[in-house]
């Protein structure tokens, strides 16, 4: 298999999940930008379904982990077992060892067993015992948490959600979306796609979209955005009692020097997934509130005011004019 | 000269425009309904004064208007700036017209103005561009033949004079003793020099303008200056980005959407891909001329 260019991938996709367009970009997005995505969204809205689909799709390996307040770091990464019939210790890797993988409703587990993980897709390494072991590549993680069932969860602390390339609020599909859905699932369990593009792809892919231009304009109109939200003054939001209030007061950080970087890479690679070897401003403003919303450190006014962080990130966009 | 003029008004262009986000704070809230730049003659005459004329229309009933900034006239001689701002029930109406001239024949492009101000639509800090003009200047024929024939013509007039003085005498002479009745003659009103109407820029004009610009300089500064003068002309605003504009009724046609691609590839585009781009975005505005009306 070769020349498969990515939009094939995401056409493999869209003929097994039926619109989660955002889910896909970002999963394609993740692969070529070489980084891993935060999904939030109540279960069955196919968060699952897409993570396998893409492993099929890529003809590489899928895993799913399921996280529970019991789960151990061993139970993700590893461990060492003593063989008594060899009379020495042997290591078994952990289901972290796949292409892709789906860490579901990572805020059920503890901070330590979150921390494992997350180490693991900074580092693309796993150290057992006294031997490292080099994770796969490509290496995606895909990280579901539940925003309605916060009982009994762990929340993940900023420092961990900012090792997350990008975040997607995952919405409820429309009606027209629904009756396919019915149409496509009702009848018969749909296989996802097989092998559209091959791992080699993928990494050919992650070449391209490193060699993407991004014109000076671009690059400081990121930097303006990330600054944006550390220095907000001038930017206003509605909350729902009508009042406005000023953004610079809901915050108490803004975005790391890595949402600068992840800006960077995500325009590139939704370039690359347009055709283009140029970035355009467009690119950045479509994956801005990805990339920046779970990278900010709202204070308790905004949950006081009834303010969503989603507007107030969206407010902060908005006030940086695009070149 | 041309070459250098585009480079100035391009360079005077970045320098407001980079200028806009510090002065964000004190920006004034405006509805900006129309902002046109237009001259009173489209082929002035070399060391002859004409004028260009900056209107803008605004919601708001406001006393001044600020942050707008005219553009570098770099090929034009500055002889007069008059600003009249009248506020009505309906806005106000700002118009701004310089007096210039042009000291040597050619084609001048006036690079399109510039007004920063807050958008009360959606209370966004935003720059504006008027339409850019482009000019052809002609040679003063009237200087060269006074030069030419400037003897002749005075010695002309002295000799009519000349008989004049001695008919008038003569006829004096012949009518001794009879005194004429005093014929009271109304007195010469002075004469009413009618405003030039305003010379509203088509779409076809303006496309054509900015072609002239992007041929004349084939350069990323001057992609990006036709790249905001066209996104004004289909009425999106500065600070928006391409699906904002494509999203536009403006940009329904194929032609249009084709331009406004064509223009934000040759702002973005790497240096290598430039040449091509700005070619490309060339071939579109000349489509663009030939369809607009």
């Amino acid at each position: 298999m070769s020349a498969a260019r990515p939009n094939d991938l995401a056409q493999a996709l869209s003929r097994t999940i039926v619109g989660q367009d955002r889910v896909i970009e970002a999963l394609l997005l993740a692969l070529l930008a070489n980084g891993h995505v935060l999904l939030e969204g109540p279960p069955g809205l196919a968060k699952t379904l897409a993570c396998r689909a893409l492993a099929a799709a890529l003809d590489g390996e899928f895993k799913r982990i399921q996280f529970t307040p019991d789960l151990l770091p061993s139970d993700i990464v590893g461990t060492r077992i003593f063989d008594q019939r060899e009379s020495a210790f042997a290591t078994v890797l952990g289901p972290i060892f796949a292409n892709v993988v789906l860490a579901d409703e990572i805020n059920r587990a503890p901070a330590k067993v979150q921390s494992a993980l997350l180490e693991a897709m900074q580092e693309r390494q796993v150290t057992i015992g006294p031997q490292s072991y080099a994770l796969p590549d490509p290496f995606v993680v895909m990280a579901t948490m539940n925003p309605l069932d916060s009982e009994g969860t762990y929340a993940l602390p900023i420092a961990q959600m900012d090792r997350f390339l990008m975040k997607v609020n995952v919405g409820y599909p429309s009606r027209e979306e629904e009756l396919t859905i019915l149409d496509r699932f009702a009848i018969a369990d749909t296989q996802p796609a097989r092998a559209v593009a091959s791992l080699d792809d993928v990494r050919a892919w992650r070449a391209q979209a490193h060699d993407v231009h991004l014109d000076a304009k671009v690059k400081r109109y990121i930097v303006d955005l990330v600054t944006k939200t550390r220095a907000a003054g001038g930017v206003e939001v509605s909350a729902p009692s009508g009042d406005s209030l000023r953004v610079a007061e809901l915050i108490d950080y803004g975005a790391s020097p890595r949402a600068t970087l992840a800006l960077a890479f995500l325009s590139r690679g939704r370039a690359l997934l347009a055709g283009r070897d140029f970035a355009l401003p467009d690119d950045v403003r479509a994956i801005a509130p990805h990339a920046l919303g779970h990278r900010v450190g709202f204070n308790y006014r905004l949950a006081a005011e009834g303010v969503l962080a989603d507007a107030a990130i969206d407010a902060m966009i908005e006030a940086v004019p695009a070149p | 000269m041309a070459r250098f003029a585009v480079v100035v008004t391009v360079l005077a262009l970045a320098a407001a425009f980079d200028g806009s986000a510090a002065r964000a704070q004190a920006l004034a809230r405006l509805s900006v309904e129309s902002f046109d730049l237009a001259s009173d003659t489209q082929s002035p005459k070399a060391d002859q004064p004409f004028h260009l004329i900056v209107t803008l229309r605004v919601r708001e009933r406001v006393a001044q208007i600020e942050n707008l900034n005219l553009p570098m006239l770099a090929q034009l001689e500055l002889l007069g700036d008059e600003r009249e701002t009248t506020a009505g029930p309906r806005g106000t109406l700002y118009r701004e017209t310089v007096t210039v001239v042009a000291h040597a024949p050619g084609t001048v492009a006036v690079a399109p103005a510039t007004l920063q101000a807050i958008d009360a639509r959606d209370n966004k800090p935003k720059q504006w561009f008027t339409n850019g003009v482009t000019l052809g200047v002609a040679g003063d024929t009237t200087r060269t033949l006074r030069a030419a024939g400037g003897a002749v013509l005075s010695a002309v007039l002295w000799l009519a004079g000349i008989a004049f003085v001695a008919a008038l005498v003569a006829l004096l002479v012949r009518r001794r003793g009879k005194r004429p009745p005093v014929i009271e003659r109304p007195a010469a009103s002075a004469p009413v020099e009618t405003p030039q109407p305003v010379v509203a820029r088509t779409h076809k004009q303006q496309a054509l303008d900015a072609l002239a610009v992007l041929r004349a300089e084939r350069t990323r500064a001057a992609a990006v200056m036709v790249r905001a003068a066209i996104w004004r002309m289909v009425g999106a605003s500065d600070g928006e980005t391409l699906a904002d504009v494509l999203r536009t009724r403006a940009c329904a046609d194929s032609v249009t959407r084709e331009l406004v691609i064509a223009l934000e590839r040759s702002a973005f585009t790497y240096d290598a891909d430039l040449p091509a781009a700005i070619e490309d975005a060339c071939g579109s505005l000349e489509r663009y001329a030939e369809s607009a009306a």
